[in-house]
């Protein structure tokens, strides 16, 4: 038996003339958690709703459990969905909505009880069962939608957007719950969000979209390390990598960018001189040094300092953003030095956007 | 700076408007209570002299009031059941499609709203009289009655649903309900409100309704209060103490009614009625 729990294949989606998924092919192992993240209008929501049964799909198979799910309505699919407002249903108290799925199966009452209560205490809700949703704050609202989901023990989670209504603080915090969650159910989650960092941080494999398309999808260091493409390049890692237009060099062993002076990185490889391409810096990868000696000088924009972090934007166009670790003398007007290792100059194609 | 001026000016005016709408119930109920002589007296008294309480059960037994406020009763609530049942329905399919022909079926009910009664009301009754409909005058009245109240009822209450979030729905959907069942466990108990509140005013409007049931309905034995009324205003009559007694024991019920449930009637028109 195959250890897939979705797969989808050759999929399509249409809404009248605008095409919402084109060709996606994409399987999920049973027991991994995968995010698809991309700017909003990418598919991505769609994608989790075609899986839940709320969307039809025009074309391709789309498999659950090795079942075909096309035509499948969602009550018959086993997925359970986790929404952005959460959907609680605000005429039941919590405990009736974490045991309206169960209700509807016919599981007899007191079963259904012991579920909602089993389901409470994993959840820490089991001082509020009688509580209407309207009586919760923002967090607990967010872990009734969570039991509420748990409690069907359901083929596959779906979070569609689940924290980004919650403040900065509790969606820290939420992030790391519903992966514990998830490893202690040993569920096959697709978790939908606009934020790389909870993509990255949370799941196991990361499905980068845009226009309906998967530009990339692989674990969250591989997309970060090797992007496939300047947009999945630019999308994941905060703050975004710099783009600099650029040309290979003469002998092909360094790129040359379109900055004051031409400076020239080598590239620790060999490719077609004279080549336009466009060199991705991440600001992390890019160290201060002695500016009399870098190959890289470059007149300083504007200081700004986290404390454990100090941000350096030159005053170039296009700006270059340099990430240092601590306090840095650098003040606006001087000139600062900067260096990177051949093998984080990231090359991309002009015209194709995909990385060389 | 002018806001407390401008405060007390819109309080006196709005409480001007309200006399005068309120003056006519007012006269109703003492006009109802004065006797004959009182009635006509110039300057006119603004509260009578001598209460003529016995007014009261005269005339609701000269006049058979138990009949027509039965009669009331039964064709507003046929009413309310048709507009109710019909209408919620068809306001939930205009609220949660959006297409061509939901556009068209929406502007046609608006347009049913444009027609006056007493328009409708030949062809009407010529129609119900060719189906043979008049035999039955006061289910002639209810049906006619409620395909005028019906395009109120469905674009408030469309409005009622669409205040209901669709997530709330596909969240049923997807925890294992049909979309029947999500309709009648999720969307109806929260449109409940604004419905409930739909429903009261289609009944107290189909309680005073005139126009159909004096144009279909013959039999007095059939007739309902408001066409009982009119029995009083005869070329000659001037029994204007009963007149005044009969409105009264007909709007009370109905008054009573708004003065108890509108808190709800304007909270259901305003919030959409959720939470």
């Amino acid at each position: 038996m195959s250890n897939v729990q979705i797969e989808l294949t050759g999929v399509d989606k249409h809404y009248g003339q605008f095409h919402a998924l084109k060709d996606i092919n994409l399987s999920i192992e049973k027991g991994t958690f995968v995010a698809l993240v991309g700017p909003s209008g990418c598919g991505k929501s769609t994608l989790l709703r075609s899986l839940a049964g709320l969307e039809t799909i025009t074309g391709g198979t789309m498999k659950i459990a090795g079942e075909v799910m096309n035509d499948v309505p969602p009550r018959k699919r086993d997925v359970a969905m986790v929404f952005q407002s959460y959907a609680l249903y605000p005429h039941m108290r919590v405990a009736e909505n974490l045991t309206y799925s169960l209700r509807l199966k016919g599981t007899p009452k007191e079963q259904a009880l012991a579920a909602a209560e089993e389901v409470a205490r994993t959840t820490g809700l089991s001082h509020l069962l009688g509580r209407f949703p309207r009586e919760l704050s923002g967090g607990q609202r967010q872990r009734v939608a969570m039991g509420r989901a748990i409690i069907r023990h359901p083929k596959a989670f779906l979070f569609d957007e689940p924290l980004s209504n919650l403040d900065a603080a509790l969606r820290v915090h939420m992030r790391k719950e519903i992966r514990a969650l998830h490893d202690r159910l040993g569920a096959t989650s697709v978790y939908v969000t606009h934020d790389q960092v909870e993509a990255m941080t949370m799941a196991d494999r990361v499905v980068v979209m845009r226009d309906g398309v998967i530009e990339q999808e692989g674990a969250p260091l591989e997309l970060y390390d090797k992007p496939a493409s300047r947009f999945v390049a630019g999308f994941i890692g905060s703050p975004a990598m710099n783009f600099v237009p650029a040309m290979i060099s003469e002998d092909g062993q360094a790129v040359l960018l379109d900055l004051p002076d031409a400076p020239r990185l080598p590239i620790g490889r060999a490719l077609e001189p004279g080549r336009r391409v466009s060199a991705g810096l991440r600001p992390e990868h890019l160290t201060v040094t002695n500016a009399e000696t870098a190959a890289l000088r470059l007149p300083v924009g504007v200081v700004e300092s986290t404390g454990s972090m100090t941000y350096i934007s030159s005053g170039t166009d296009p700006e270059i953003t340099v990430v240092i670790h601590g306090r840095s003398p650098l003040s606006a007007g001087e000139v600062m030095g900067l260096t990177i290792a051949p093998e984080n100059v990231h090359l991309f194609d002009v015209e194709s956007e995909r990385v060389i | 700076m002018t806001r407390p001026w401008t405060q007390w000016v819109l309080l006196a005016v709005a409480l001007a408007m309200a006399a005068v709408y309120l003056f006519p119930l007012y006269w109703m109920y003492v006009t109802s209570l004065k006797t004959n002589s009182e009635i006509f007296a110039n300057p006119p008294s603004f509260w009578p002299a001598d209460p003529q309480f016995a007014i009261y059960p005269g005339v609701w037994a000269r006049r058979s009031m138990s009949t027509f406020l039965w009669n009331s009763t039964i064709i507003a609530a046929g009413v309310t059941a048709v507009t109710v049942i019909l209408g919620t329905g068809c306001a939930y399919v205009l609220a949660r499609y959006r297409n061509a022909w939901v556009d068209v079926g929406l502007f046609c009910i608006l347009m049913l709203q444009v027609l006056p009664a007493s328009v409708m009301i030949t062809p009407l009754f010529v129609g119900f009289n060719q189906v043979g409909l008049l035999g039955s005058p006061r289910l002639a009245v209810i049906l006619a009655s409620a395909a005028k109240a019906m395009p109120f009822f469905v674009v408030l209450v469309r409005a009622t649903f669409m205040s209901v979030p669709r997530e709330l729905e596909e969240a049923a959907l997807v925890d294992g309900n049909s979309r029947v069942g999500a309709f009648f466990t999720i969307v109806l108990p929260l449109a409940r409100n604004g419905i409930l509140v739909c429903a009261i005013l289609t009944f107290m409007s189909a309680f005073g309704e005139y126009i159909y049931s004096k144009s279909i309905i013959q039999d007095p034995r059939f007739q309902p209060a408001s066409v009982g009324l009119s029995g009083f205003l005869g070329p000659n009559s001037s029994d204007w103490n009963a007149i005044m007694a009969y409105s009264a024991i007909y709007v009370t019920p109905i008054l009573a009614v708004f003065v108890l449930l509108q808190r709800r009637i304007v909270s259901g028109l305003t919030s959409g009625a959720l939470k």
